[in-house]
């Protein structure tokens, strides 16, 4: 599967705990298309974990958070900001072993912005992720909803120099899902907008 | 997906069966869930979680580790859908 491109690459110094590879404290976290969504595969040492050999459950909800919310960004081209999330932890996930999260869309995916995740028209959207180990044996499930702002509000929020600003904007545009098998037409995808990405209602 | 209350229960039913690998025609509706060979806590949970899965709900933990069968199980599935619907 491919690897889809993240905004936050154009940031040479960003520090996202969960996803950046300059942060030597974090997860660098690298995700890959799945047929229904996005993927992480990770392998968690012991200074992530809780008892001896489990790894830490607040660092699950991370891992969740993040596939699910880049999932959400990669899809609609706007930043999107988690609004809840629940976890449920099914068995003990041990330290040094390998785990796959994969995030899909949520339910009454048709409308939204982008076309995915919530109602038509609401900023917000759902997704759920499943964390499985090598065998495909589910040891955690998530369900979160998240809030798409425009650039302009996230810019409010989030700690950007102005160029910096300026490429992660550019950066920022929806990806569509990939197809489960070839396209049979040669139209061109609908999904795109020459002038980025689309406009959410602002509601705070 | 069904969300009709036979529906439900045999959809149930057949999701228990898959994750604790028993034959679905051994489990009833009012089966112990907890008393079914190869049952245990982990494997219940993923009951659950599938559960959840399917039918886009959450469960509350209460009702997830008071419920004892089959039928129990739908029932607080029907609830949750109902709340869902409101």
């Amino acid at each position: 599967m491919t690897a889809p491109e993240l905004p936050w690459a154009v940031l040479a110094d960003y520090r996202c705990f969960g996803c950046s590879p300059h942060n030597p404290h974090g997860l660098a976290l690298e995700f890959a298309e799945h047929p229904e969504g996005l993927q992480t595969t990770f392998d968690l040492g012991r200074s992530y974990e809780s008892y001896p050999g489990v790894v830490h459950g607040g660092l699950l909800g991370v891992v969740c958070d993040e596939t699910m919310g880049n999932l959400i960004v990669v899809r609609t081209g706007l930043v999107a900001f988690t609004v809840s999330m629940r976890t449920r932890y099914l068995a003990p996930v041990a330290t040094g072993r390998s785990y796959t999260c994969v995030a899909r869309l949520g339910a009454g995916s048709a409308g939204g912005a982008g076309g995915a995740g919530g109602a038509a028209g609401s900023p917000l959207i759902s997704a759920t992720a499943e964390i499985i180990d090598a065998d495909g044996v589910g040891v955690v499930s998530a369900s979160a909803t998240y809030r798409n702002v425009p650039f302009g509000t996230a810019r409010e929020r989030i700690a950007l120099t102005n160029p910096e600003a300026d490429r992660l904007h550019q950066a920022l545009s929806p990806t569509p899902a990939p197809l489960p098998t070839p396209a049979l037409s040669t139209a061109p995808a609908p999904s795109s907008t020459p002038d980025g990405p689309v406009p959410v209602e602002e509601t705070l | 997906m069904t969300t009709d209350a036979d529906g439900i229960l045999r959809q149930i039913t057949e999701i228990v069966a898959r994750e604790l690998a028993v034959p679905a025609e051994s489990l009833a509706a009012d089966t112990d869930l907890r008393a079914i060979e190869g049952a245990d806590s982990v494997r219940l949970l993923r009951v659950v979680a599938k559960v959840e899965q399917t039918w886009d709900i959450e469960l509350d933990d209460e009702d997830v580790f008071t419920v004892s069968s089959v039928a129990e199980l739908a029932g607080v599935v029907r609830e949750a859908l109902q709340v869902k619907a409101a």
